[in-house]
């Protein structure tokens, strides 16, 4: 009844028909992948439309159709197969239990040779010493049977090797065009995706698993490999070698930039002393009524509020010159990520090339452990909070950067051509519409770097910033739990309190 | 001839666009060769935007170009203030080539000679509805108080009064479309480029809008180019009009000559279903009156008198009321042509 009064209207609808570009994508073989994938897509299910090809050869068909990560997802599983396979057929099973049991026969053996020689000068210790040569050899007889018995369990290894690789070669058979499918469907869009089949992606996938599987298969079930094989044949002195270059290249550095270097420092030095002269050295009363003001002026009500708490905290417990030593610290090393970092960021957003080239470098900033960076800072800098700003800059301001680059690109182009139409110059583009359009995005990357730059303090005091970090670093000395942790807190409070002010001034342009 | 080509204020010469990272190979072998959109998208990853346009606009004309979607009116309106580059071709406005101007100069004749509406609004979200208004004088380095006096003018000319100190976003769409079209009046311009500016309004305010704009644009005497996809609309404001498909211009004519003779069955297709009665006129149909065999009983001494310049509407009121043909006359009342009522009718149905 329901079917009658509502004719399907999209049985008319005619079929695309994809098969002049399946048989284009697809190279060789073309009339079954165009049978196969368009009954896949279809029914949107694979029914029972076994690849024969990726079933017999595994990995080799996944390269020469392109399907590189399938290719090396299944090499390796079938290698982890083929180990225990090898390891079942001629694997030494007990070698270590055996090497175990040689050895303590040797012991025993030993032992007995001393007891006879002591039985002979009388010596009392030759009982003792006959009764160990006795355990011993019982333990090397236990060592045996365990050798044995792992020796016996080679069809374990034998059945699972089997198992497993007959597993995986059914998963592939069975999803191989499921996934060709969606390379597909990726290689309608972009073009440049790998198609057909490729004899040159065969070959390279050949000369790969025939380098990998011997290789490896020798490794892993032959119970003493040569020692090529297991530690990487190098002479140690490549490494002391350059090692001993580079510091004489940092060493050179430091001598020949030492004026570069000097005027950084003098520069970070003046914007550190203006601040401290603000918060460390005026009197805390002055400094606590100064940031609640201001937090209450620039953020809101709550920010004064969470502010004077935090204040309280710190000043009660005694930890107030040290919290704004690390503020001064934080708050020059958050300056000058966000004085570099928002020129970059737009830079970056403008230029495609500089932002390839410079993507791994900030990748490096923010992978990099810092005491790496800490010893050629040291070199360059000396020690002292200048050095300690630096570090925290290095490690706190990719984000700020990022994140101002993503943000301009994510500015609607038409509101940007409507400015063009009007008549607005770049620079009038970049401060009337695009920053302002981009400032929740960069916001964000501004609270980063604030929070960032604050874990980096107790990194920082190794090096001689002084404040909250070297309480936590002494804590950490005296394995004093409770000072850490009273610390540790100060930091977190100093954190948010400079992260909401900061906030709080776009918060409330946004509420509006 | 010279007094013409001194008005003419938009001229595009062989203008052409084509999209992608090909684009100057695929123009090279359409100029040699000569393929089409489809061979240029298929040989060359390439999209043809515009297609060897040329038309010209001459001074206080509302100039429509209509299409249907992806035709390329976007991508052409914006070849005349150059927010696209041609790949080739030439740019006239006011006067001056725009491909040559210096980027300082053509950012000044943005400034204070083109008003531009667009089709997704382009609002800037950050600012107040005046602040948008006001942003084209800002840039000119206006007074505040004279952006506010502007700005102020400009709105109520649309029907927003009381919305100034809103944000974009708490407006409708159609509202916004608004602000756009008081943005684009505020500045003043000489030119106004409006890419379908009235699309999204419903038919009221829009009809509303197309009165007030083109009394609007007769005072102040700007010169249009109105983007619309919309033939009922084109026909309404434009002087003339330009149809254009895949790219290319298929025909330029004053909505009576697109109505009454379309030039393919494309444009056919889109009169089809217009009312002939206020674009044709009685010249178009007439006999003249010397060619005119009276049938019995006709006596053309009889007949009521018109000018030959009243439309298809005015005849049939004045038809109704006699049995004899209507005789038309030239500007100084000579008998020049006769309608019958056969002729008429058939006028109706055909638009000649
Ligand atoms: N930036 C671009 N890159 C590539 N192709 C484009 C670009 N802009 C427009 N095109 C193409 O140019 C053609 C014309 O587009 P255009 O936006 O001018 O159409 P339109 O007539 O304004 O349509 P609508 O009425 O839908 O707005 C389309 O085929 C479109 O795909
Ligand atoms: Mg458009």
């Amino acid at each position: 009844m329901a079917e009658n009064s509502q004719p399907d209207v999209t049985k008319d609808i005619p079929k695309i028909d994809l098969s002049d570009s399946i048989r284009e994508f697809s190279g060789q073989n073309s009339d079954y992948y165009v049978d196969t994938l368009s009954q896949i897509q279809a029914t949107g299910e694979n029914l029972n439309l076994w690849n024969k090809a990726a079933l017999l050869c595994g990995p080799a068909w996944c390269a020469a159709r392109g399907l590189w990560n399938l290719f090396w997802l299944f090499t390796i599983a079938e290698l982890v197969a083929l180990v225990q396979l090898g390891k079942g057929i001629w694997g030494d099973l007990g070698a270590s239990k055996m090497a175990e049991a040689e050895q303590l026969t040797k012991r025993a053996h030993d032992l007995r040779l001393e007891a006879g020689v002591a039985g002979v000068t009388g010596d009392e210790s030759a009982e003792s010493s006959a009764e160990i040569a006795m355990n011993l050899e019982k333990a090397a007889e236990l060592a045996i049977q365990q050798a044995q018995a792992a020796a016996s369990t080679w069809w374990l290894y034998l059945i699972a090797g089997i198992v497993l690789y007959v597993v995986l070669r059914y998963v592939l058979g069975k999803f191989a065009n499921r996934l060709y499918e969606l390379q597909y469907s990726a290689w309608r869009l972009n073009k440049k995706i790998a198609s057909g089949f490729s004899m040159q992606r065969l070959t390279i996938a050949l000369v790969i698993l025939v380098i990998l599987v011997p290789l490896t298969l020798y490794r892993f079930t032959v119970s003493s490999p040569v020692e090529w094989l297991v530690d990487v044949p190098v002479d140690n002195a490549y490494y002391t070698n350059s090692a001993n270059a580079l510091e004489g290249w940092f060493d050179r550095t430091a001598e020949a930039g030492k004026g570069v270097f000097d005027g950084i420092t003098a520069g970070a030095q003046s914007v550190l002393d203006a601040m401290e002269l603000l918060l460390v050295d005026a009197p805390w009363p002055v400094v606590a009524v100064f940031l609640v003001v201001i937090a209450w002026r620039v953020a809101s009500i709550r920010v004064a509020i969470f502010t004077a708490a935090s204040l309280c905290y710190i000043g009660f417990l005694g930890l107030w010159e040290a919290s704004m030593v690390s503020i001064v610290l934080v708050g020059a090393a958050a300056f000058f990520c966000i004085l570099i970092g928002i020129p970059l960021g737009i830079w970056f957003s403008r230029s495609e090339k500089a932002y390839a080239v410079a993507r791994p470098v900030l990748d490096l900033m923010q992978t990099i452990p810092p005491f790496v960076y800490l010893i050629p800072i040291i070199a360059f800098f000396g020690t002292g909070r200048v050095p300690g700003i630096l570090a925290t800059i290095i490690f706190a301001m990719p984000p700020v950067i990022r994140l101002t680059a993503l943000g301009l690109r994510q500015v609607p182009s038409t509101v940007v051509e409507a400015a063009v139409a009007f008549g607005a110059t770049k620079w009038r583009i970049l401060v009337g519409v695009e920053l302002p359009l981009a400032t929740p995005a960069i916001m964000t990357g501004v609270n980063q770097t604030i929070l960032m730059s604050l874990s980096m303090v107790v990194i920082a005091s190794l090096i001689g910033a002084k404040g909250l970090g070297q309480e936590v670093l002494t804590a950490l000395q005296y394995v004093a739990k409770g000072q850490g942790i009273l610390a540790g807190l100060a930091i977190l409070f100093c954190a948010m309190m400079l992260d909401r002010i900061v906030q709080g001034r776009f918060q409330r342009q946004e509420d509006q | 001839m010279n007094d013409n080509e001194k008005d003419i204020v938009i001229e595009l010469k062989n203008a052409w666009k084509i999209f992608g990272e090909r684009a100057s190979e695929a123009m090279a072998a359409v100029e040699s060769e000569g393929i089409g959109k489809a061979e240029v998208l298929e040989q060359y990853g390439a999209v043809v935007g515009i297609a060897d346009c040329s038309f010209s606009v001459r001074r206080g004309e509302i100039f429509c170009i209509m299409g249907l979607s992806g035709s390329g009116k976007s991508t052409l309106v914006r070849h005349v203030n150059r927010l696209i580059e041609p790949t080739s071709g030439e740019i006239y406005l006011l006067g001056e080539d725009v491909m040559k101007l210096s980027p300082t100069a053509l950012r000044e004749m943005r400034a204070k000679r083109i008003g531009m509406v667009f089709q997704h609004m382009a609002l800037l979200p950050h600012r107040s509805v005046r602040d948008n208004v006001a942003y084209p004088l800002e840039i000119r380095g206006e007074s505040k108080s004279r952006r506010w006096d502007v700005s102020q003018h400009s709105l109520s000319l649309v029907g927003l009064d009381g919305f100034e100190d809103r944000f974009p976003r708490e407006l409708s769409g159609g509202m916004q479309q608004r602000v756009g079209l008081a943005r684009a009046l505020a500045s003043d311009p000489d030119v106004l480029l409006m890419d379908e500016p009235f699309s999204a309004l419903d038919p009221l305010i829009r009809r509303q809008l197309q009165d007030q704009f083109m009394a609007l644009s007769d005072q102040l005497h700007k010169t249009t180019l109105f983007i619309t996809h919309d033939l009922d609309e084109a026909i309404r404001l434009g002087t003339r009009i330009a149809i254009m498909k895949d790219g290319r211009i298929v025909q330029i004519g004053t909505p009576e000559e697109i109505v009454t003779n379309p030039a393919d069955d494309y444009v056919r297709d889109f009169v089809q279903n217009i009312s002939k009665l206020k674009l044709v006129f009685a010249h178009t149909i007439q006999t003249p009156i010397s060619e005119y065999k009276p049938v019995d009983g006709e006596d053309l001494s009889q007949s009521p008198r018109v000018s030959q310049d009243v439309d298809l509407d005015y005849l049939i009121d004045v038809a109704t009321n006699t049995t004899q043909p209507t005789v038309t006359t030239d500007e100084s009342g000579n008998d020049v042509g006769v309608v019958s009522k056969d002729r008429l009718l058939q006028g109706i149905r055909d638009g000649k």
